[in-house]
């Protein structure tokens, strides 16, 4: 690269090399070896004129500085006769730079026919004969370099050149084809823009500025670009005054419209932000990828839609909401739709009366009710059920309904709904929806499964399928099986309401006259709940574990206080097909229903192997164990003295705090909160239990993040005798436990027979130490006496009962002491050095034996054989602890009204997506900036710039400025992938909020 | 009195995997040997022998020298944590400097096990108690290795800095992986796309399994001279020493709670400067380097550390390919610490000895052409760090 860029053997035009620019270009070439033709028609800048002073001028200076050169006098647009020039002096042509040039500059109004067609012939026409002329020698010799000289006038436009800008521009478009024409045969085509002080630039620039831009700062990068060397082309350069850069287009993402729909300007417009949004821009470089988002749109195909029906994104669309009941609400429910009218009727009592227990029953169309809840809520909140469904409330009525039942419902629960869009039909100049929704228990287990078929008012006519004529249930000629007939109370919508639909036509008397109602009507799922308390009555014994499922169409109004009278006739032993009709009037209000029964009561999947379960134990208590540890205290005097440390132990749920003060002394246990403590341990009581019966490991909570700890870390280490402590010490504080239930199983009861089998075991479970520690050891133990190899001289090593042929080495001891060091309670050399354990043969080999003391002591049990019989079921205590409900969620939909009042809010993320996906509970929601309004939505899909990985309580400690972005990601709490640059930015929701 | 310090014979084992090795004497014998193979001349004229390794009780080092012959002269363990091997370098070359010695013998060898580091002494407090103190401070400590923890969460630290894609990390693994292919020395010597390094096992994010220096087994030496012995010998043009510099931890390594402090960053920074104020060379003016990539995350702040990019530079540095064949600086070109294995008391003879391969331009597929300055950086947590400028005129 440091070697000198030589033209040697090269011939090049300059066309306008008289001055400025060409005659620098010139100059240029030829200094580096080039044999250059001069083309210069020697007139004024204006087009007027002609002379052959300027080209010989500049002929002559090249040669005077050795080079070689000729001069041609020509116009332009007579390019042929240039390139002649160069043939007949030179004999071929290698370079064409187009640089003559002209200016006529007029504003548009003023400007003369004659202006534009002496600016196009000489800039245009001009480039075109001379590259034309040129280019069958290029390609015959299959090489070239052809520059065409643009303008910033032309690239950006310029008050008052209009022919020139439309000139220069045009230049560009002829390079670009010509660079792809020309790349097989190695001719590159580029564009140059540049500002230099030239007769051209005189008439516009000041001297000053002139002085600056010389020529001689634009002639390089054509030294660069003609060479063979160099493999640009089709490419446009902004070069002047030491600078050079590239220019391309860039494109906006833009935004493609669904094909398959109508689309109109209001289309255009509604998106016009998008449009014109450069975040994320693209830099098509040819046809192809210019072509590139419009042939994606083509394989598209829009499911249809209109403004208020999308259905591409609806039928796409989920939301996941959570909702939880009990009991209370499940009694105010069937008090709502008139259960238990008679309190002494003991049957309807069982629906509202709690305390029954085992007998108390929810009215299985309380199954709808969790799911309509939410949607209303939403709608409160002017929000779509779905995205892509963007009617008003008020175009809504609600035309059908089907629910099932898939297990009895519990007397509470948490629920999590799931809303799909099942169908969406077009009755132009109306439509009908049908939203589905599948409820589940916290065990995964679908509940329940309603559909809603709603009728909106005017949202048809994109042409779309009618949908079916619906299926019609006319009730049988015959009388029916059952009749009930029930009035319902005069205030029944304002206690149904309470259940959670706030619809002011309810309850409202001037909202329902504004609707055409005398007076405010009863919901339609009211009555929805009349209807099935009657079935359940007439049929099951009002008993509703059988109940399956039930469809209704509603068909008129009720007004409370009207009397409903429900006829049903059996059309098998699992279904009914039911009428209901307003005894006042006649008027048929519920039509088109059938209920449907199981056969057998459905069992929930969870409850099937819970039946098994014993009743947990009770366990030991954080107190017993403290007292427990001040009794190993007096028992091991001088821990203080040892340990010189104070722990101070915060226990939660229940909440209660300890410290061990082993600071000096004996050391002692106290209650409450310690002076000065060294370290602070912050634990759930449940593991504080486990971790001091052994049962869990301090480091595995600590690393699993249910211990937090803080002041000197090191000291935590030194709590390691808590595991060690006495059971029977426990047992003496718990008292009054019986000490049976609670004795640990004797570990000396395994024998050293036990432990060579569990070293056995242990070979099998890590192959290759024998190949590793290439030692035959031979074990003598006495009391009783018995001889064990461990041969680990190759492979995976093997153990027996016996004595080597060959051992490298020989441990007598007693079994006692064996068992003691085989289990970590003694370590081997202080046997060694205690005189308890006689080594001969090659005394080294004896350290590799630390293995001994890794054991997992799971292997013991199974060598045992007693694995099964374990002393006890593991105490649940660690994972009874209840599944946290989401404490982020009500922050992230206050959130999301922010987000609606204020479309200003969240600029700095403005075009960014960014997903949250929350754990413990899960969720997603994707914080969406990319549009005009940002937008936070639960569960939507789609990629994102950003994904945030976050558990529900770090995200409520952000949300809540407790935690620090920047520390949360640190720790590991906040998960980044994506553009990490965009993580400082969550900041701003708290801020929002 | 300060003497010029001539690096007369290198040698190194092919490293190995934890259980797969020779002993560590058997190791070290071999290294040795070929050491003094390649400075043409024998044991006995080695009149010192600095020796560094991690594991394993005292006078290993002893043992080990006693491989190569038993001459009676002062034999030194050394003990440094990952930068063991370029300190016994740093103590020869001080020996010889100061005219202590003639002709001394840096030797490093290490027997692991596998897995991740880990404490041998429960008993007492650990060294890295105050690095392990800080770390819990400003991100907690979970189950994984925990150098792992301390240098991936370094990286955390400069991504959230500089906004730093996760891939970036990753392209350093790619291109050790690729470096050596080249390399009959390494251990993991299969190149590996950046998708592969990406999808392996996240080991503490943003570092994947890939991303991770692996326990290894191998020894290294280097056989260090005076002017006057090399022309005695006859050893033309030999390569030597233009600088060396060692630092330990500043105030700033604790006082700012910054894991990228805490991991060294600015050992490693004085160290270089010193070097570069001690040689008068730039590191614009380095052909090749040898640094301590235990993990990609400290391979890339290293690249700062060093100069060999500008602050805040590096993840354009490593994305232009600034950092291997046809960029400005080729960095591992034996694989690092990565690829080919970080037997901790080796590490640093076994840069070394690339080096010096690199500067008499015998490094065959992984030559770097027309190489003539060459830097080695050497960094061990508790901490230490070694900083060398060879030349070749």
């Amino acid at each position: 690269m440091s070697s000198e860029l030589r033209y040697d053997g090269k011939v090049a035009i300059i066309t306008g090399a008289g001055n400025g620019l060409g005659r620098q270009h010139a100059l240029m070439f030829a200094a580096r070896g080039a044999r250059v033709v001069v083309n210069d028609l020697g007139g004024g800048i204006h087009g007027e004129g002609k002379s052959s002073a300027a080209a010989d001028k500049v002929v002559e200076e090249i040669r005077a500085a050795g080079g070689e050169a000729v001069a041609n006098y020509d116009s332009v647009e007579d390019g042929d006769r240039i390139v002649q020039t160069a043939l007949d002096a030179f004999g071929t042509l290698d370079i064409v730079v187009n640089n003559a040039g002209i200016l006529r500059d007029s504003s548009f109004h003023k400007m003369t026919q004659a202006d534009w067609d002496l600016i196009v012939r000489v800039h245009l026409h001009g480039a075109f004969r001379v590259s034309h002329a040129a280019w069958p020698i290029l390609r015959d010799k299959g090489y070239g370099r052809i520059i065409m000289t643009t303008s910033a006038a032309g690239i950006y436009g310029n008050f008052g050149q209009a022919n020139y800008s439309a000139a220069k521009l045009a230049l560009v478009g002829l390079a670009n084809t010509l660079a792809q024409e020309g790349r097989a045969k190695n001719i590159h085509v580029n564009t140059i823009a540049p500002i230099a002080g030239s007769r051209l630039t005189e008439t516009v620039l000041p001297p000053e500025l002139i002085a600056a831009l010389k020529p001689e700062y634009v002639s390089p990068l054509l030294g660069w670009l003609c060479h063979e060397d160099c493999k640009e082309s089709g490419s446009l350069f902004e070069v002047g005054a030491g600078y050079i850069g590239k220019l391309r287009w860039e494109r906006s993402k833009g935004r493609s419209l669904p094909l398959g729909r109508p689309f109109s300007a209001e289309d255009v417009a509604r998106h016009w932000a998008q449009i014109g949004d450069f975040t994320d821009a693209e830099h098509p470089g040819n046809i192809n990828e210019s072509m590139a988002p419009l042939l994606a749109n083509m394989n598209s195909k829009s499911l249809g839609g209109n403004e208020f029906i999308d259905l591409d994104q609806a039928m796409n669309s989920e939301t996941v909401i959570d909702s939880q009941y009990d009991q209370r609400d499940v009694a105010l429910y069937a008090l709502g739709v008139g259960a238990a009218p008679d309190p002494l009727d003991d049957q309807e009592l069982s629906y509202v009366y709690e305390l029954k227990g085992d007998r108390f029953q929810v009215l299985p169309t309380y199954a709808v009710m969790p799911a309509s809840n939410a949607m209303l809520a939403l709608a409160k909140e002017g929000k779509q059920v779905l995205k892509g469904l963007n009617f008003g409330f008020e175009r809504l009525l609600h035309g059908e309904q089907y629910t099932e039942i898939k297990q009895p419902l519990k007397g509470q629960d948490q629920l999590r709904h799931s809303f799909r869009l099942k169908a969406a039909y077009d009755k132009a100049p109306h439509a009908v929806v049908v939203i589905a929704v599948t409820s589940r228990n916290q065990a995964g287990e679908e509940v329940a499964y309603n559909e809603t078929t709603m009728f909106v008012r005017g949202a048809g006519g994109w042409g779309g399928d009618r949908g079916p004529a619906g299926e019609t249930l006319e009730p049988p000629a015959r009388e029916p099986d059952a009749v009930i007939e029930e009035r319902t109370d005069a205030n029944q919508a304002l206690l149904y309401r309470l259940s959670g639909d706030w619809n002011p036509l309810h309850a409202d008397p001037a909202f329902a006259k504004a609707f055409g109602f005398d007076k405010p009507i009863l919901h339609g799922l009211c009555t929805y709940g009349y209807v099935a308390r009657h079935v359940i009555k007439a049929f099951l014994g009002n008993d509703a574990r059988r109940f399956k499922s039930i469809r209704v169409r509603f068909a008129d109004n009720v007004f409370p206080g009207q009397t409903l009278v429900t006829r049903m006739w059996r059309e098998s032993a699992t279904r009914v097909i039911v009428e209901t009709r307003v005894k006042e009037n006649d008027k048929i209000v519920i039509k088109n229903a059938a209920v449907e029964f199981y056969e057998q009561i459905p069992v929930a999947a969870s409850a099937k192997p819970a039946a098994a379960q014993p009743p947990a134990d009770a366990g030991p208590s954080a107190g017993e164990l403290f007292g427990a540890i001040a009794l190993h205290l007096q028992q091991h005097k001088g821990l203080g003295e040892q340990i010189k440390t104070v722990f101070q132990f915060r226990l939660k749920s229940p909440d209660s705090d300890w410290y061990l003060d082993l600071k000096s002394g004996d050391g002692a246990v106290q209650q409450g909160l310690a002076a000065q403590a060294d370290v602070t341990l912050e634990l759930a009581d449940a593991d504080f239990i486990a971790m001091a019966t052994g049962k869990a490991d301090p480091n595995k909570l600590y690393f699993g993040g249910k211990m937090k700890v803080s002041g000197n870390v090191m000291a935590s280490q030194k709590l390691g005798f808590l595991q060690k402590l006495d059971p029977k010490l426990l047992q003496q504080t718990r008292g009054t436990r019986a000490a049976a239930a609670e004795a640990a199983p004797p570990a000396d009861a395994s024998g050293s027979a036990t432990i060579f089998a569990a070293i056995g075991l242990h070979l099998q479970a890590h192959p290759g130490m024998g190949a590793q520690i290439k030692t035959v050891f031979q074990f003598q133990l006495k009391q009783p006496d018995s001889s064990w190899v461990i041969d680990l001289k190759s492979g995976d090593g093997r153990v027996f009962a016996g004595v080597a042929e060959q051992a490298d080495v020989k441990l007598e001891m007693a079994d006692e002491d064996f068992l003691a060091m085989a289990s970590g309670k003694a370590d081997p050399n202080k046997l060694y050095f205690g005189g308890k354990m006689k080594v001969s043969g090659n005394v080294m080999a004896s350290q590799k034996l630390g293995f001994l003391q890794k054991l997992d002591p799971k292997l013991l049990q199974q060598a045992r054989g007693t694995a099964a019989a374990a002393p006890r079921a593991p105490a649940a205590a660690a994972s009874a602890l209840s599944p946290a409900a989401s404490r982020s969620a009500a922050l992230l939909e206050r959130l999301q009204q922010k987000l609606a009042q204020d479309s200003t809010a969240l600029a700095a993320l403005k075009g960014k997506l960014l997903r949250l996906n929350l754990r413990e509970p899960e969720a997603s929601w994707l914080l969406d900036c990319s549009g005009a309004q940002p937008s936070l939505k639960a569960q939507a899909p789609g990629q994102a710039d950003a994904v945030f990985g976050i558990r529900d309580e770090d995200l409520y400690a952000l949300l809540q400025r407790q935690a620090p972005v920047r520390s949360l990601y640190q720790q590991g709490r906040l998960r980044v992938d994506g553009d990490v640059r965009l993580a400082p930015q969550l900041a701003l929701l708290a801020e929002l909020l | 009195m300060k003497r010029r310090v001539n690096v007369i014979g290198v040698g190194m084992t092919r490293f190995a995997k934890p259980g797969a090795s020779a002993e560590y004497y058997e190791m070290a014998r071999e290294a040795g040997q070929i050491a003094l193979r390649d400075a043409g001349i024998a044991y006995e004229e080695v009149q010192q022998a600095y020796v560094g390794y991690v594991y394993g009780d005292s006078t290993c080092g002893q043992r080990a020298v006693y491989e190569l012959g038993l001459t009676g002269i002062p034999v030194v363990n050394v003990n440094n944590n990952c930068s063991t091997g370029s300190t016994a370098l740093w103590l020869a070359r001080q020996a010889v400097a100061s005219g202590a010695a003639e002709c001394v013998l840096a030797l490093g060898f290490e027997k692991m096990e596998r897995g991740a580091l880990g404490s041998k002494f429960d008993d007492r407090e650990p060294p890295l108690g105050p690095q392990v103190q800080l770390m819990n401070e400003v991100q907690g400590i979970n189950s994984a290795p925990p150098a792992a923890q301390m240098f991936g969460g370094a990286g955390r630290e400069y991504r959230y800095e500089h906004g730093t894609r996760k891939e970036t990390f990753g392209k350093i693994a790619e291109k050790a992986r690729r470096h050596a292919s080249r390399n009959p020395y390494a251990l993991f010597s299969q190149a590996l796309s950046l998708d592969e390094i990406m999808a392996s096992e996240e080991v503490f994010d943003p570092l994947t399994r890939f991303q991770c220096c692996p326990p290894t087994c191998g020894a290294g030496a280097a056989i260090l001279c005076s002017d006057e012995f090399a022309s005695k010998h006859g050893i033309a043009q030999p390569v030597y020493i233009a600088a060396q510099a060692m630092t330990t931890d500043f105030a700033s390594s604790f006082s700012e709670k910054s894991m990228i402090k805490m991991v060294g960053y600015d050992m490693s920074k004085a160290a270089a400067r010193q070097v570069y104020e001690a040689a008068g060379i730039g590191p614009e003016e380095v052909d090749v380097v040898e640094l301590h990539d235990c993990f990609t995350a400290n391979e890339l702040l290293t690249y700062e550390a060093l100069g060999l990019c500008a602050e805040g530079g590096a993840e354009a540095f490593i994305w232009d390919a600034q950092n291997t064949y046809g960029g400005k600086v080729v960095t591992n070109p034996s694989g690092g610490l990565l690829s080919k294995g970080h037997p901790l008391g080796a590490t640093g003879l076994a840069q070394c000895t690339e080096l010096v391969w690199q500067l008499r331009g015998c490094a065959d597929a992984r030559q770097v052409d027309g190489a003539r300055i060459a830097l080695q950086h050497n960094l061990g947590l508790g901490g230490a760090c070694v900083v060398t400028l060879y030349r070749r005129d």
